[in-house]
């Protein structure tokens, strides 16, 4: 063990520095504190201090807080030398943060327990430190990994884009690293679009897990275990499965159980790119927003059933919106309007409206930010408590 | 502690006495009303009175409770304020659930 002592008396320093050198320990000298304070600075393998009490310049107990005081990166263990059995001197030392305490003439076999049981702190101590330099490490680890992971999550979201005379336009913002949200769009076939928001409840590792998984089975639009569409008959041997029809299969396949909590809220749709015509079904969902360039009106979509997961066996319902060349919906999770500003007031339905009509007649990306903006300046944090998505849509045939 | 219970009658009336009911105690939650179902309580009222704010997280542990009931007892609300009345219309959960203006009220029987 490094030990530094720290004594005016030349005699004494030296006698004490062969007998604990005898012992196998390294040992340093200081006349005085502010030499040992030096010494501590340089010396960063010095454990442990032997200090005398009364000292010209710095004295022992001036050491003894100028020790405790200063960031040295390591725990000192600190032995005071008293000239007696001292009571108040022991009870001051104690309450500035000295270690142990021995009398002076210095009894070597004592000098020798007390070292053993400073020892044994300094080890512990330097376990502690090991143990969380691995856990910083082990946390480093599982953050890259989710890292990487997010961006697995970005990947998967489907780019703003225009399809068949629809366009798309997005934000996406989760919570942790990783989110629960999820979105999509894509054509089913020649005429017929769809497009989903759902939230996971929770959000962190699970939620973005299953979120991950929902986005791959809404996406499959070919093949036989496709959701989105069913048999048929006549050619082309399948139809486009309406969307109360598609929650309720989803409902039937991701049922809860009491341990597990993962259930979702989702609003599902399909668009008729020839027609205008749209269907909308929602389970749990914050109702989409429909919004009527010529009416200049923004309107809730009305309609609604039980999130996905709750309880087996429920019945979807739909809701049919003739739109007009122009028109836009908007989809978006509770995050937005659960979003709360410093006093604990939630930005709000009403809020999103009003910001929906200002922005009537600007472009989709245009929405987008303005959104958002609203939203962020509400909440005067930059982050959000909870994942906050929102999706755009608009048909110009 | 953020939860408590009495026995009303038959009716077990566990109260959570938390302003936000959301992810931070959900599973403290349902662990608790697990353990009372297992030990043979089956007619349950959860009072709301004192939640503020309730969470996907809070509407997730009631419905484990339900469904950990499975069929075999009752699970009821009761006390729900305007923003906990207004998350379970938004989720159609009253669909689910059975909300009761006050405890008393969902103690008094059917």
């Amino acid at each position: 063990m490094n030990i530094l002592i720290v004594e005016d008396a030349r005699d004494q320093r030296l006698m004490l520095s062969v007998v604990l050198k005898k012992q196998g320990h390294k040992v340093l000298e200081a006349e005085n504190g502010k030499e040992a304070l030096a010494i501590l600075q340089e010396h960063q393998e010095v454990r442990i201090i032997i200090s005398d009490w009364m000292m010209p310049e710095m004295d022992g107990l001036e050491l003894l807080k100028e020790t405790r005081k200063s960031d040295l990166g390591r725990y000192i263990y600190f032995i005071l030398l008293t000239g007696n059995t001292d009571h108040e001197a022991v009870v001051e030392g104690m309450n500035h943060g000295a270690d142990d305490f021995l009398a002076k003439p210095v009894n070597f076999d004592e000098l020798a327990a007390r070292l053993k049981a400073g020892i044994r702190i300094i080890e512990l101590e330097k376990q502690l430190e090991q143990q969380k330099q691995q856990l910083v490490q082990a946390i480093e680890t599982v953050e890259k990994d989710l890292e990487s992971a997010a961006k697995a999550q970005e990947v998967l979201l489907a780019q703003p884009a225009t399809i068949q005379h629809v366009s798309f336009d997005w934000f996406f913002k989760p919570s942790k690293i990783l989110g629960g949200d999820m979105f999509g769009y894509q054509a089913i076939d020649g005429e017929t679009l769809s497009f989903y928001q759902l939230d996971v409840a929770g959000h962190g590792i699970p939620s973005a897990l299953f979120s991950f998984t929902l986005n791959n089975i809404l996406s499959e639009s070919s093949g036989r275990g496709s959701i989105v569409k069913e048999k048929s008959d006549q050619e082309p041997f399948y139809k486009v499965r309406a969307p109360e029809k598609v929650l309720a299969s989803l409902n039937k396949r991701f049922q809860v159980t009491p341990e597990s909590m993962l259930y979702f809220t989702i609003a599902y749709g399909h668009i008729n790119s020839r027609s205008g015509e749209v269907t909308v079904s929602q389970a749990g969902h914050p109702p989409p927003l429909w919004i009527r360039r010529e009416k200049a009106s923004v309107e809730p979509v009305a309609g609604g059933g039980v999130p996905i997961g709750m309880m087996p066996d429920m019945d979807y319902t739909s809701c049919t919106l003739q739109f007009q060349p122009g028109d836009r919906l908007f989809l978006y999770s509770d995050g937005v309007t659960e979003c709360e500003n410093t006093e604990g007031e939630q930005f709000g339905e009403s809020r999103l409206l009003q910001c929906l009509m200002d922005t009537l007649n600007d472009d989709l990306k245009s929405v987008i930010d303005q959104v958002e903006k609203n939203v962020r300046d509400w909440s005067e944090l930059d982050r959000f408590d909870d994942d906050v998505t929102y999706l755009l849509l608009e048909w110009k045939p | 502690m953020a939860f408590e219970h009495h026995d009303e009658g038959h009716y077990t009336v566990v109260k959570i006495d938390e302003s936000r009911f959301d992810a931070s105690i959900a599973e403290a939650f349902k662990t608790y009303v697990f353990d009372l179902i297992e030990e043979g309580k089956s007619e349950i009222v959860v009072d709301l009175a004192a939640v503020r704010f309730m969470d996907s997280s809070g509407l997730g542990a009631l419905v484990a409770g339900l469904k950990k009931l499975s069929g075999n007892g009752s699970f009821s609300l009761a006390s729900a304020q305007p923003a906990v009345k207004d998350l379970f219309d938004l989720t159609s959960m009253d669909k689910l659930f059975k909300l009761h203006d006050s405890v008393d009220e969902a103690v008094k029987g059917d």
